[in-house]
């Protein structure tokens, strides 16, 4: 099987090099020169900064989201009173798409890392929120019934019981969240022009340097790749319980 | 029954309608000029975007967002379809689509220009890219997703393809692909944003950033105001679409429930 994916692989490749000799003028370069552009970016300082730059604000602003999102989501979804009064809200905040308050953080905050942050956590939290509340309304009354029986009370009722009944939901809400906080943190670098891969393709592109604009892709690409695999691994690590991974070794 | 309709009404309505009230009455005098009155804000909103001129911006985006969004759900379904029935295709493919998937579909925008142009067919090349994925690899865990049983019995009977997959396989994977496409709708909106950027040929993203650029800020949100009620409209409209096709699968499960 990894002979056959590595030849997919190996044909995408070659596509991609059919491609690049039809087009003139240096449209789309080969592999082998965005592979040499690559290599040639990857020994200089500014590469490794701007790489950096949306590293942090792709961190700082899934953190950010993490910390305010699940917390506030499972005190809205514990209580009947504030879930009902929170849907219509924050259904409608939640369809509101991010890329629309772009110019105002750009007129408030600069080209400037902020202002990607800003838009970033107003755009991935949602998802995040609208999860935890659901994962709190969906806690089972018997387990905390069973748990109150038994006498088990506080730290361990917390751990035991409310944390793995809540986890699958608020991880499906952090994927979807994760997705669109990269999206979103390219994009505020690509049209908003503050520093990071984002804005370094379009400074290769009015460059004419199409082999280092390519090569900026395809390093955003490997990012999102990391970014993916990192999850799904944290993933399974945190729920090798659930029956959704428990399957997966008997196959 | 209709008190606590009533009820239940009043409850999800009373803090959007607070919100407003405050944004309101908070913004009434301001004299900032990023943050005008929410009055000026709707007149604006009204002058703009509820007139006839109106639809010189705003046709354009449905049409480049119906367009590139169409071509993803029918791509994507297609062929998460076939990879998700030819279980060898899948596996060896996996890794390339991973690839694929992990770009950030507005990173390929200088790319795509190169290849195609500043005009439309980029554009909804662009937007096609970049929600095709949720689809896809939503549609593939669908249909693999499906009663083994169910394809068993169907192959016994030998009831041809083209059956099985309008009666078996696409009603199987539908809530997937459903889930699929919602994801790929919220991107599908930002990709428009960013395409009409390009070029200048009119849009809701387009004047969105025309007028950031001319300081016209009273316009600016009103383009905000606009593309947030598309947002919402769009979803509105998707759920009710969903709520159509899915509704047998709703009463299955809450005959399932019913049972337990």
């Amino acid at each position: 099987m990894i002979a056959a994916q590595a030849g997919v692989l190996f044909l995408g490749v070659l596509i991609w090099w059919a491609v690049s000799t039809q087009v003139p003028a240096d449209g789309v370069p080969s592999p082998v020169e965005t592979s040499g552009a690559l290599v040639a970016l990857a020994a200089t300082g500014p590469f490794w900064l701007a790489v950096w730059e949306t590293v942090q604000t792709f961190l700082i602003g899934i953190l950010i989201c993490i910390i305010v999102g699940v917390p506030v989501g499972l005190a809205i979804g514990r209580s009947r009173l504030a879930t009902q009064s929170t849907r219509l809200s924050f259904d409608f905040l939640r369809t509101i798409p991010p890329i629309a308050i772009l110019p105002l953080v750009l007129l408030l905050y600069g080209p400037t890392p902020t202002m990607v942050l800003v838009m970033v956590v107003l755009g991935a939290i949602w998802p995040i929120v609208i999860q935890s509340v659901y994962a709190a309304n969906q806690t089972e009354p018997q387990l905390d019934d069973m748990a109150r029986a038994f006498q088990i009370s506080g730290w361990r009722r917390i751990t035991t019981i409310f944390i793995p009944g809540v986890l699958p939901f608020v991880l499906t809400g952090l994927r979807v969240g994760t997705t669109i906080c990269l999206l979103l943190t390219i994009t505020g670098e690509l049209l908003g022009g503050a520093p990071g891969i984002g804005s370094s393709i379009i400074t290769a592109q009015e460059s004419l340097n199409n082999p280092q604009m390519y090569a900026y892709v395809v390093v955003a690409a490997l990012l999102g790749l990391i970014v993916n695999v990192g999850f799904w691994a944290a993933q399974r690590r945190v729920l090798h319980w659930h029956p959704s991974f428990r399957g997966e070794g008997q196959k | 029954m209709n008190a606590r309709r009533l009820r239940a009404f009043g409850l999800e309505l009373w803090l959007p309608v607070v919100l407003v009230a405050v944004w309101w009455f908070a913004s009434a005098g301001s004299t900032s000029p990023y943050f005008p009155s929410l009055q000026s804000i709707l007149a604006q909103f009204a002058s703009d975007w509820l007139s006839p001129s109106a639809t010189r911006n705003l046709l354009p985006s449905l049409e480049l967002l119906a367009s590139g969004y169409a071509i993803a759900v029918i791509v994507g379904g297609a062929v998460g379809v076939l990879l998700g029935t030819v279980r060898a295709l899948e596996e060896a493919t996996r890794p390339l689509l991973e690839i694929l998937r992990a770009i950030p579909g507005v990173a390929v925008l200088p790319l795509f220009i190169v290849l195609l142009g500043i005009e439309l067919p980029m554009k909804i090349a662009l937007i096609a890219f970049g929600c095709v994925w949720p689809v896809l690899l939503n549609t593939i865990d669908g249909v693999r997703g499906i009663e083994p049983l169910l394809l068993d019995v169907a192959k016994s009977y030998k009831i041809g393809a083209a059956r099985r997959l309008t009666s078996i396989i696409l009603p199987g994977a539908s809530p997937q692909i459903f889930a699929g496409a919602r994801t790929a709708l919220a991107i599908a909106i930002i990709i428009m944003v960013v395409a009409e950027t390009v070029g200048g040929t009119g849009g809701i993203g387009y004047f969105l950033l025309t007028a950031e650029r001319n300081f016209a800020i009273t316009s600016m949100w009103g383009a905000i105001v606009a593309l947030g009620l598309l947002g919402y409209i769009l979803n509105i409209l998707f759920r009710l679409l969903e709520g159509g096709v899915l509704r047998w699968h709703r009463l299955l499960q809450s005959r399932l429930e019913a049972q337990l």
